[in-house]
């Protein structure tokens, strides 16, 4: 990768981290010959653990994106939850669902992203 | 490209893709606040058509339940902060049932059946797990929720005897605590309405 390319990325990514920050974002990382996402809600945010978050893939199959490390009453996740993806890629496509509580307001709602 | 560029550019696609199809957390919780409101309404309540329910012998409908009290409670049983209301919704039924309340609950689930929402047999162990006992409507095509235009879990919609919305709201209360107040007063408005 070029010095250039490296500026040009690193800036996106600066532009990305300063823009509002809805309530959930994704982080990608490779883990072995997989692909692992996380799923990190936003200060405030908490995903619900009793519907696990999902990640439809284009082929019809579904990942639930999972942690072991939830409230005492089970309700929320402690640690982001996150799934493998089978594979290396470099773009990921599918919808990626989940249920999204903001404990202040005590309400949830289902949050949907296209990918 | 080097692997290192590929894992890069790929991280900052989906941080991207995250940020711009995502709602922006302050007009979020704008939406919240004003629903939390818990404003008062004028309109009238749109009939809903569902046909699947339990704890009732037959479909209930809006122009059958004419001249009562009606309160909706749009839940979902993997909803914590729905089934953390239900004790207060309970506690409603068994107070003024007698007197002419219809709590019902319309049941729409969050995900794709993939995650058991719509399997009627889940939603019945939820029933007996609550302790629920008034009727229950599966709302699996959410075209009750979008008839009323809700957006949250829970939610909670009052109609009057004449079938006109008065009060809406979302969010989770508990037995006794302040919006369980509100709720019990507002229904014991209607309530004399409906009696006077």
């Amino acid at each position: 990768m070029s010095l250039t390319t490296l500026v040009l990325a690193l800036g996106w990514l600066a532009a990305c981290a300063r823009a509002p920050s809805g309530p959930l974002s994704l982080r990608a990382e490779r883990s072995g010959s997989d692909t692992r996402i996380t799923l990190i809600a936003a200060p405030g945010y908490k995903v619900n653990a009793r519907l696990k978050p999902a990640l439809e893939l284009p082929d019809g199959r579904v990942l639930r994106l999972d942690s072991p490390h939830l409230t005492p009453d089970s309700a929320y996740f402690v640690q982001p939850p996150s799934a493998l993806v089978p594979g290396r890629h470099s773009r990921i496509k599918g919808r990626l669902r989940a249920s999204v509580c903001d404990p202040g307001q005590t309400v949830c709602r289902s949050v949907v992203v296209e990918l | 490209m080097p692997r290192s560029a590929l894992l890069l550019t790929f991280s900052i696609g989906v941080v991207a893709a995250g940020t711009l199809a995502l709602e922006s957390s302050s007009r979020v919780q704008a939406q919240a606040n004003l629903l939390l409101a818990s404003r008062p309404d004028n309109r009238p309540a749109p009939p809903w058509k569902n046909e699947s329910w339990l704890n009732a012998d037959r479909p209930l409908t809006l122009k059958g339940l004419e001249g009562k009290v009606v309160l909706l409670n749009f839940w979902v049983f993997t909803c914590y902060n729905c089934t953390n209301t239900v004790p207060s919704l309970v506690d409603f039924d068994r107070k003024y049932r007698g007197q002419g309340l219809v709590l019902i609950g319309i049941h729409t689930p969050e995900f794709p059946p993939y995650a058991g929402e719509h399997d009627k047999r889940n939603v019945a162990r939820a029933l007996k797990k609550y302790h629920i006992e008034y009727p229950n409507a599966q709302d699996n095509e959410s075209r009750t929720w979008n008839l009323y235009g809700i957006r949250f879990w829970p939610s909670f919609v009052l109609i009057d005897n004449k079938g006109v919305i008065r009060y809406e709201g979302a969010g989770e209360f508990h037995l006794n605590d302040r919006n369980y107040d509100m709720w019990d007063q507002r229904i014991r408005e209607l309530l004399a309405e409906q009696q006077g």
